[in-house]
Formats: structure tokens, C-alpha cells, sequence
């Protein structure tokens, strides 16, 4: 029977329809606009699209998963959870941006917002998607939206370099992606990822795999320019240091959390046959597991030698991503209640990631200068400052009291559980790599003196908004993890995997 | 007494430091030092009660509430107070109060007097909650807090370069040791499938974990130990960490957290008993760091130095005394330790002061004349850091010399006593050196303030009195057993062992003296007849040197490699691009120089080598 597009209940859209409409409305507004009147209130309307959408996304929790637009795209808990986490991230994006201190180069803030929210819907779509295609659209959706919004401050001629950089690495990372799809659909004529496993089932029995790997290794690559996670992170140094601040945080976190869904989403579904024949505890975990360990061994030592704060926290976050793919990479081995961990690690790393930028970006404006040295002496210019930036450092690097303890604690757990104890030793190893350069923004506040000539650091009321939450998130998943481990207990991860009742093809 | 009250005593340093830390430009000094003073006091008069009802009616106070679930297992926050709790509780809010007051008279007119006094809380405060705690991952938490505290405080005067190089030395060694103690807690929730301590000792008991688990994670915990109490090989940031205030040094790196190490092996008793060979590791790395660091303490010119390796090498005995099954002998050093080196150290202090803030010991001499009072009290810590009946180091340092006989470890019996001998030689070294003779370096010596000279009385009168505790009658031995930690044995090991350590230890004694008071044996040419032996130990063993070339290069040799990567092979690249540009005549453009594709490159070859490394060896059988 044909299904048309009313035949579903688009209730289930909501939060993507909020997006969509808000910024379909945002870019009409933003023309009748004079030149002169401020854009700042178009992005307040996209916090508000951003809170409301996060509202209707809490209020679709618990019910049974639901798909719809002939199976290409699904509604459960997990894409809920992590359109949950995008929205998060995005909101504090946005909120971040509307600091704009006067002294900053104009911007053209009607599209900057626009764009914003065109990201965040890829974002969206792409962890809902359960079609290729469908996730595809989500990621360029993403992807594209991202180039502009690296390069939007035109006259800027790191975020210029940034942007091309970004363009054409990421159209590779695009290739790279297409062609390892169109593998997987010249193996199983199917665009839906339960139909390719339906097919693959059929296949692992019979036929030459080398194939399958083929799609698998290339998609990898697709994924893994996205994740940061080496070696296919090269872009990211430059990237996230060109880019405006708010549009590094936006990459560092939403981007990267639609693409660990995406992973996961594409291999449990479509490659999950391999397990039946082991070859997925022989080559997909490997795979997953050896881009995990070189993320952090590149990631952290890399950084040790880097003075600039911003490329500092991009090599520390492809470190970041090398300790998420863990339990990704060990779910073979132990199965699927791992996403807590998975899920409660990208929290901490967004609460903290997004403070560590903040702090880093306050500085260089006030200071004019992006480099380490200009936090010497800030416990006696800023301590508040000072206070906040310590506070996510020592996330960063897995302190106790702070949410990165209990992240690294979950993942080392699940590493130690799966035996991969050289992964663990890798954990570790690489975490006490990156004390060294933790250490070093710590030493340059509090034990260096300030430089006289050194302005005040000004931080903007968004700019302290954004910390607030930062510092309240970062504390409050240290102190009392269960806040957030209760309501993932409560999430039924499995239900991701599996196709939905409404589903048109059984 | 209930749980609620027992909660007040690491409540009371919080509050403190709360109020100090965001109040720090509005207090003064005077009132800075008497908000830190009045809450370590109060939490003293609280652990009062609990020792009282500990003592005597044999309570055991607990209390737990939930704390956050791991998948469908509840973790607590817990709190038990068995008599050994009890006991650290005593000595770190005992003499945490004694070092809040001392130190009003030591900091005065330092810029950051309040901030210093906050970081004094904050460690008092995790201190506190370290022992209290009966939860391994809570235990991990203020392990972790009072290394930070430590940082913080070594690094206080961060206009140093030494101090700062301390601190990061201290963080970053003490890290190593954490780690472990981290893998260990890891290991044995993944076994036992709870934090709690007493969980992991019933599992421990009822042979729930194989005797390959038991010996790992003691070792790793050992290894946890072994970084924060400075044993070898660890011990080299302790040392370092004298470039701390000198309050600070009593507090933290001689009384208190050092002695945190001790402690956990004692608290996790039952697993280092279950375990042969991780109390053989023990009672080993504990003998040869006492011996190590008591020879090192030999040559060394620094007033503090000589004292931060006499405390290696003192808890080095302590380790020693837990190996050989000697719970209470570890303990009660421990606290006899807690107050004749916090005594010594808060003393050198006042040496410091009353010297202009001189350190060299060759610059110091005659203080005897003018600092009568002060000088009668570090002659008490030295005679009982050397172990002269009847001060209080005699009698643990005897009970730790028969445990180890008794277990029938002879040879750490023998290493026991020669660094018996060694600590006498060299404590009465300083003291005569510091004392004895005439002043060498600066004349116009500073009087010692009251507020300074109380806590060292108090503290010398505790020197003389606390071996007495356990001796006659073992009542200390009696208490700490209660709850059947450890057996003791109440026989005692021959009276030879106690006549054999005091001669030993005068024999040190005699030897500093003839030396350095009566000049009978000139130091230059002892040292000058085995010139290689008075180097190697002058230079600590090189230890700090072969780190250095071990651990250090080569980590910082990845670093260079990689960014040689960066920066010459794709920097080679680069320039390579850019010179191609300008041979063209063409304004070098950094966007189009290349180095996109050797990005693009790098992550083809990475494909490359993946797919064919992971997948090759399935393909082609």
C-alpha cells in the first residue's frame, strides 16, 4: 500500500519542524530588515526556536519508536537523547554568540543565526536517520552550513584560510563517504539500514567479504573526519583555531555528537551481521579500537607543543574523541550498556568543553592575543576567571569533583570489563600525557606573573551565562552523577537498534 | 555520640575555607588566622568525643546515604570510624590546629596571608574526609583533593621558580602513584562489584577473589602508597616540596598526608594480609627507602632537606612495620611520628625565622645561647626522632625493630637498625651544626614570636608523653585491634632488640657529636676518604638524573618528533609550495599551499594501512 506523507503522525517531527519553521521565518524577517537595525533579537528568536524544540524533544521521551517517511527516518530514545545533547550545545552556541562585545569586527548576524540553525537541523536529522540517504542529507545539511559559518567573519583572514581548509577537506571526507555508500548499496540494493542488514545477514554467510569492508573502511573515513578522531583529524587544528569561537564550540560538540550517533546508529544496524561471523570483534572493533588509541596518543602528545590556546583545546579534543569511541569500540565484546557511559562522557564533554573555550576566547579578545602566555597572572587579574577555567581543566584532564572524572571512570571500566587492557593502558597512559599541558595553563595562571601592561579581561554577561552553565554542569555530573546516570538508566537504548512497530517493511 | 556530630569535624574546615576564600579581600590577617584557627579547633573538640567514645565504650560510628548509581548498583558516600579512623582523626585535626596557629606567626605580612589560610582549610577538610571515608572511590576523591591542596601550597610562593617546579614535580610524581591506586579501585569494583571497604574485606575473607587478583591490587594500591608517602622509588618529589612554607611542611609533608600511604595500606589491612607477596613488596620497598633516604639525609646542607629524607626514611620504617605484620607498630609510629616531625619541622621554621629566612645549615650555629627554649624543644624531637627512651620514638621504633624480627625478616630487622644509626647521626648532625658552637652566617638573630613557641611546646610536651600510650600495658595495641584488624601478638620479642637499637642510636649520637660539636673528626675529611661514597649520596643516589634520561626525554622526545612531523614534513611541504609560488612570480598565498592535500594525504594513507592491516589477514588466509 502507498504511503503518503500525511499518513504518519508528524507529531513526532516536532523539534525539527521548530527548527526548520524558526529559521525559514528568521531568513523572511531578516530581509524586510533595514541595514542598520540590530540582528541581535533574531538570535534570541533562534534560543528561543532552540528551547522550544528542546521542550517538545522532553516531551516525545517514553513513547515506542516510530517511523516514518517510508522508513528513512526514525524517532526513538536514542536519537531523542542525542537531539537532547545537540540542542544543548547549540543553544549554548547561540547564547555565546550574542556576547558580541562593540569592539568585535561587524558581523552579519541575521545569517550567522540562520545558518546556526540549518546546522543544528542536520545535526537532527542526521542522528534520526535510519536511510542513507536520509542521513547523508542530514550531514551535508551539517556539513555545508558549517563551511559558511567557519568563514563568516570575511575580513578575517584565519577564519578565510579555516573555511577553505574546511570546504575541501570535508568535500573529501564527503567522497570518501559517498563511495563507501555506494558500496554498500551496489552490495544490497538498499538505501534503509534495516533492509542492508536484512541483506547482510544473507551475505556474510555466503559471498566474499572483502567488499563489505571496503564500505565499511571508507565510511570510516567519512565518520572519522567529522569525529576528529586520527588520523583523519588533520583539519581540525586549523579549523578550530580559525574559526569564531562560538562556531569552534558548535563544531566541537554538536558536530561531533551528531557524528558518534551517526557511528553507531550505521554500524549496529547495518554491519551488526558481522558479529554472527566474527568479524566484528576481529576487524570493527579493532578498527574502532585503533582509531580510538590513536586519537589519544596523537591528540595529547600532539598538544604538548602547542602555544596557542585554541589549537591547544583542538588537539585536546581530538584526544576527547579517541576516549568517547571506547566503548563504542568495546560494545562487541561486552554489548549494548555502554550508551550510558558513551552518552554521559559527551555531557561532561560538552559542559566542559564549551567553558574551556569560552574562557580561552574572553582572553584572547580582551588580550589581543590567542596565545597560552596571555592567561600568565589571570588568578590575580580575573580570579573568578581564573577559578572557572580551572575548573574545566581539571575535567579535562579527569579529576574528581568535576564530570570528567566520572566520564573517564565509566569508560575505563568499560575498557578494563571488555579486556582490552592495552586500551586502558592506552587511556591511561595518554591521560597522564595530558596533565603536562593542563598544567601549563594552570602554571601560566597562577604562577606567573601578570603582565603589566595586560588589559583587563572583560567577559561579556552571555559570556558568563555560558560559563554558569558550564561550571553548574561540570559540578553538578561530578558531585552527583546520578542526576544524569538515572535518566539514562531509564532510556531504552536497545530500541535504536531495532525496526519500529510502524514500520512499513517488516 | 551520633553519626551527625561525627559529620561536623571535616564540616568545620569547609565552612572556614568557604568563608576565607571568597572573602579574601575583606579579611584581615587577625581575623584570616582566627576563622582558620577557630574551625580546626572545633573540629579537634569534636573528634574528642568520638576518640572518648571509641576509647571507651567501643562505638564504631557509621553512616551512609546514597550517592549515584553505576547501572543497577547503588554507590554510597560512607563514613566509618574504627579506632584507627578515630586515630588519624586525632592527629590531623590535633595537629591541623597546632599549624593554623603557628602559622599566624610564621605568614605574618605574606600578600596572600588569607589565601594561604583557605588552602590550609581545604586541606584540613579533605584530610578529614580521607579518613573518614569507608567508600574506595570517596576514599580516591579527597585522595586526590589533598594532592591538589598540596600543589596548591607547595607552589604558594609561585614567584620562586624552585617553588614552582616543586609543585608541578609533586603533582605529576604523586599522579604516577594515583594512577595505580586508581587501576586497583577499578579492578576490585570490577570483582566485588562494590566500593565499599567493608564489602571488599567480606569478599576478601570469604575467598570471593583469587589470590592473583588480592596480590595485584594490593601491589597497585601499594603503588598509590608509595607515591604520596615518598617511598622509593617515588620519593623524589618530597624532598622538592620543601620550597613550601614551612607550616605547610609540618602539616602536609611530615604529620599528615605523607603519612596518608601508611594509612591506606593500614585501613586496607586485610588485603595486604591475604597476600604474601604484596606484604613481602611492602616490607621490603619500606626497609631499603629507610635505609636509602636515611643515608641521603647524611649530606645534605639544607636545614629542611635533611628533614623532608627523615621522613621518607621514618615512613619507610612505618611500611616496613606493616609488611611484617606489625599493624599497630605502623600505626603507632605514625603517630608518634605526626608529632615529634611536626615538632622538628615547626622548630626549623622558627630556626628560619629567627635567621633571616636562612636555610644552609653551614651558615647556621650557636642559636643554643640565644634561643634557650626552643632549643631544649628540637633537642626533645631529636631524641625521640633517634629513638632515646624514654621519648616517645623509642618505644614505636622498638615495637617496628621486634615486628620485624618477629616475623622473621632478620635482614630488614639489620637494615632497621643501621638506618637507626644513620637517623641519630643524622638529627644530632643538625641539631649540633644548628645549635652547638658559634653562629657561622648571620649574627642578629630575630626572637621566636609567642604565637610560634606555644605549638612546639605543646608538641614537645606530645613527643615526650605519646610512647607512652601504647607502653606499659599495650593499651594502644588493645585499641586498634579491637575490631579484629590484625592480631597481635602480646609476646614480647627479647629485651636485646631494645638495649641493641639505644646503643645503636647512641653510637649516632656520639659519632654527630665528635664531629660536628667537639670537632674531634673533621667532616671534610670523612667525606674527602671515600670522596665517590659522599657524592653518590650528596647527589641523592642520581636518582633526579636518571629520571630525567628514563621518563622525561623520552616523552619529550615523541613531542619534538611529532611536531618535527608538523613541522618539517608537512612545514617541508609548506615552504616548499610557497617557494615554487614566488619562483612563478606569484604572491605566496597560504591557501593554496599545499597543505591541504598532505592533510588529505595523511588520512589516504591511514585508510590505506588500516584497511589492509585489519582486513588482509582475514581475506588472505
Amino acid at each position: 500500500m502507498e504511503h503518503t506523507l500525511l499518513d504518519f503522525n508528524l507529531r513526532v517531527m516536532a523539534p525539527e519542524l521548530i527548527i526548520v519553521s524558526a529559521a525559514a521565518l528568521l531568513v523572511i524577517l531578516e530581509l524586510l530588515l533595514k541595514e542598520s537595525t540590530s540582528r541581535n533579537w533574531i538570535g534570541w528568536l533562534g534560543l528561543l526556536a532552540v528551547i522550544a524544540a528542546g521542550v517538545s524533544v522532553g516531551m516525545e521521551f517514553g513513547h515506542p519508536p516510530y517511523q516514518i517517511l517510508n522508513d528513512s527516518y526514525r524517532v526513538d530514545s536514542f536519537s531523542l537523547a542525542f537531539k537532547a545533547l545537540l540542542l544543548g550545545g547549540g543553544g549554548l552556541t547561540i547564547l555565546f554568540s550574542l556576547a558580541g562585545g562593540k569592539n568585535e569586527q561587524p558581523k552579519p548576524k541575521g545569517e550567522y543565526y540562520i545558518l546556526l540553525l540549518a546546522a543544528l537541523l542536520g545535526g537532527m536529522m542526521m542522528v534520526s536517520s535510519a536511510d542513507l540517504l536520509a542521513l547523508y542529507v542530514g550531514l551535508e545539511l551539517l556539513s555545508l552550513s558549517s563551511y559558511i559559518l567557519v568563514g563568516i567573519n570575511k575580513r578575517d583572514r584565519h577564519s578565510n584560510e579555516a573555511a577553505w581548509k574546511y570546504v575541501v577537506l570535508g568535500g573529501v571526507s564527503s567522497a570518501f563517504l559517498l563511495y563507501g555508500m555506494s558500496f554498500l548499496y551496489g552490495l544490497t540494493g538498499a538505501t534503509n539500514l534495516f533492509a542492508i542488514q536484512g541483506k547482510m545477514v544473507e551475505m556474510v554467510a555466503t559471498q566474499d567479504q572483502a567488499y563489505i569492508y571496503v564500505s565499511l573502511f571508507l565510511m570510516m573515513v567519512g565518520f572519522g573526519f567529522k569525529i576528529a578522531t586520527a588520523p583523519f583529524h588533520t583539519w581540525t587544528p586549523d579549523v578550530y583555531q580559525g574559526s569564531p569561537t562560538p562556531v569552534t564550540i558548535f563544531l566541537a560538540v554538536v558536530s561531533k555528537a551528531a557524528a558518534f550517533a551517526l557511528v553507531a546508529r550505521v554500524l549496529l544496524i547495518a554491519y551488526l551481521p558481522l558479529v554472527s561471523t566474527g568479524a566484528w570483534n576481529e576487524i570493527v572493533s579493532w578498527l574502532l579500537m585503533i582509531l580510538a588509541a590513536c586519537s589519544m596518543i596523537i591528540g595529547n602528545t600532539a598538544a604538548l607543543r602547542q602555544t596557542n590556546a585554541k589549537r591547544l583545546l583542538a588537539y585536546s579534543s581530538i584526544a576527547q574523541a579517541g576516549y568517547v569511541l571506547v566503548p563504542l569500540s568495546t560494545l562487541g565484546f561486552v554489548g549494548f550498556d555502554l550508551f550510558p557511559s558513551l552518552f554521559y562522557y559527551l555531557c561532561a564533554y560538552l559542559f566542559m568543553t564549551a567553558g574551556a573555550f569560552a574562557v580561552a576566547d574572553c582572553i584572547a579578545k580582551s588580550c589581543k592575543n590567542d596565545q597560552i602566555s596571555a592567561f600568565a597572572g589571570l588568578s590575580r587579574r580575573s580570579p573568578w576567571l581564573a577559578g572557572v577555567m580551572t575548573i574545566f581543566l581539571i575535567s579535562l584532564a579527569g579529576f574528581p569533583v568535576t564530570a570528567g572524572f566520572f566520564g573517564k571512570f565509566y569508560l575505563l571500566t568499560s575498557a578494563v570489563g571488555s579486556n582490552q587492557a592495552w586500551l586502558a593502558a592506552a587511556m591511561i597512559l595518554t591521560t597522564i600525557v595530558s596533565y603536562y599541558y593542563y598544567f601549563e595553563f594552570i602554571r601560566q595562571m597562577y604562577f606567573r606573573a601578570p603582565d603589566l601592561a595586560a588589559p583587563r579581561v572583560s567577559v561579556s554577561w552571555a559570556a558568563w551565562a555560558v560559563l554558569a552553565i558550564g561550571v553548574t554542569g561540570t559540578l553538578a555530573l561530578g558531585l552527583f552523577p546520578d542526576l544524569l546516570l538515572h535518566e539514562l538508566g531509564k532510556i531504552d537504548w536497545h530500541s535504536a537498534f531495532a525496526q519500529a512497530q510502524n514500520a512499513i517493511r517488516q | 555520640m551520633s553519626a551527625q556530630v561525627a559529620l561536623l569535624i571535616p564540616l568545620f574546615p569547609f565552612l572556614a575555607f568557604l568563608l576565607l576564600i571568597f572573602g579574601r579581600r575583606f579579611w584581615g590577617e587577625k581575623a584570616a588566622a582566627g576563622i582558620g584557627i577557630i574551625a580546626t579547633f572545633a573540629s579537634f573538640a569534636v573528634t574528642l568525643p568520638v576518640l572518648w567514645g571509641s576509647l571507651g565504650k567501643g562505638q564504631t560510628i557509621t553512616w551512609s546515604i546514597p550517592w549515584f548509581h553505576l547501572g543497577e548498583k547503588a554507590v554510597f558516600l560512607s563514613m566509618r570510624l574504627e579506632p584507627v579512623n578515630v586515630l588519624m582523626l586525632v592527629i590531623v585535626s590535633g595537629v591541623s590546629f597546632l599549624v593554623h596557629l603557628y602559622s599566624y606567626g610564621y605568614m605574618r605580612k605574606d600578600e596572600r596571608f588569607t589565601v594561604f589560610y583557605a588552602y590550609l582549610t581545604l586541606f584540613t577538610f579533605s584530610m578529614l574526609g580521607l579518613v573518614m571515608s569507608a567508600n574506595l572511590l570517596q576514599i580516591y576523591f579527597f585522595w586526590e583533593l589533598v594532592g591538589v591542596c598540596s600543589f596548591l601550597l607547595v607552589g604558594f610562593w609561585y614567584f620562586k621558580p624552585e617553588a614552582k617546579e616543586a609543585a608541578r614535580k609533586a603533582f605529576v610524581v604523586t599522579r604516577i602513584g594515583d594512577v595505580g591506586l586508581f587501576i586497583a579501585i577499578a579492578l576490585l569494583y570490577w570483582h566485588v562489584g562494590s566500593f565499599e571497604v567493608m564489602d571488599v574485606k567480606a569478599a576478601v575473607l570469604n575467598g570471593k577473589l583469587t589470590p592473583g587478583i588480592i596480590t595485584l591490587t594490593a601491589i597497585l594500591i601499594f603503588v598509590g602508597a608509595v607515591g604520596k608517602s615518598g617511598q622509593f622509588p617515588l620519593h623524589t618529589w618530597l624532598p622538592d616540596a620543601m620550597e613550601g612554607p614551612t607550616p605547610v611542611s609540618a602539616l602536609i609533608h611530615a604529620a599528615t598526608m605523607v603519612a596518608a600511604g601508611v594509612y591506606l595500606v593500614a585501613d586496607l589491612f586485610f588485603l595486604f594480609t591475604a597476600s604474601h607477596q604484596a606484604m613481602n613488596v611492602v616490607a621490603y620497598v619500606g626497609g631499603f627507602t629507610a635505609i636509602f633516604a636515611a643515608t641521603i639525609g647524611v649530606a645534605q646542607n639544607d636545614i629542611k632537606r635533611v628533614l623532608a629524607y627523615s621522613t621518607v626514611s621514618q615512613l619507610g620504617y612505618m611500611m616496613l612495620a606493616l609488611g611484617s605484620t606489625g599493624y599497630v607498630a605502623g600505626m603507632f609510629h605514625l603517630m608518634t611520628h605526626a608529632f615529634f616531625k611536626a615538632l622538628l619541622f615547626l622548630c626549623a621554621g622558627a630556626v628560619i625565622v629567627s635567621l633571616h629566612h636562612e636555610q644552609d645549615l653551614r651558615k647556621m650555629g650557636g642559636l643554643w645561647k640565644t634561643h634557650r627554649w626552643l632549643g631544649y624543644s628540637f633537642l626533645i624531637g631529636c631524641l625521640a626522632i633517634s629513638g632515646i627512651p624514654p621519648f616517645s620514638g623509642f618505644f614505636s621504633k622498638d615495637e617496628i625493630l621486634e615486628s620485624a624480627y618477629a616475623d622473621g625478616r632478620t635482614g630488614l630487622f639489620i637494615v632497621g637498625v643501621l638506618a637507626a644509626f644513620f637517623t641519630a647521626f643524622y638529627m644530632f648532625r643538625l641539631f649540633f651544626m644548628v645549635f652547638a658552637g658559634q653562629a657561622r652566617g648571620e649574627k642578629n638573630r630575630e626572637p621566636v614570636p609567642r604565637v610560634m613557641m606555644v605549638p612546639i611546646l605543646i608538641l614537645a610536651f606530645m613527643s615526650i608523653i605519646s610512647g607512652f600510650f601504647n607502653t606499659p600495658g599495650d593499651r594502644l595495641a588493645h585499641w586498634l585491634t579491637r575490631t579484629g584488624t590484625a592480631t597481635i601478638s602480646l609476646e614480647h620479642a627479647p629485651v636485646w632488640i631494645s638495649a641493641v637499637a639505644i646503643v645503636v642510636a647512641a653510637a649516632g649520637i656520639f659519632l654527630a657529636y665528635a664531629m660536628y660539636a667537639s670537632e674531634r673528626i673533621s667532616p671534610e675529611r670523612v667525606a674527602k676518604s671515600v670522596p665517590w661514597a659522599y657524592q653518590v649520596v650528596y647527589r641523592k643516589y642520581y636518582l633526579d638524573e636518571l629520571y630525567r634520561a628514563v621518563l622525561v626525554w623520552p616523552l619529550k622526545g615523541l613531542g619534538w618528533i611529532l611536531t618535527g612531523f608538523d613541522r618539517f614534513l608537512i612545514g617541508g611541504l609548506v615552504y616548499l609550495s610557497a617557494w615554487i609560488a614566488q619562483l612563478v612570480g606569484r604572491i605566496g598565498s597560504r591557501l593554496q599551499n599545499g597543505q591541504a592535500q598532505t592533510y588529505v594525504l595523511i588520512s589516504l594513507i591511514g585508510f590505506v594501512i588500516l584497511i589492509v592491516g585489519l582486513t588482509a589477514g582475514r581475506l588472505f588466509p
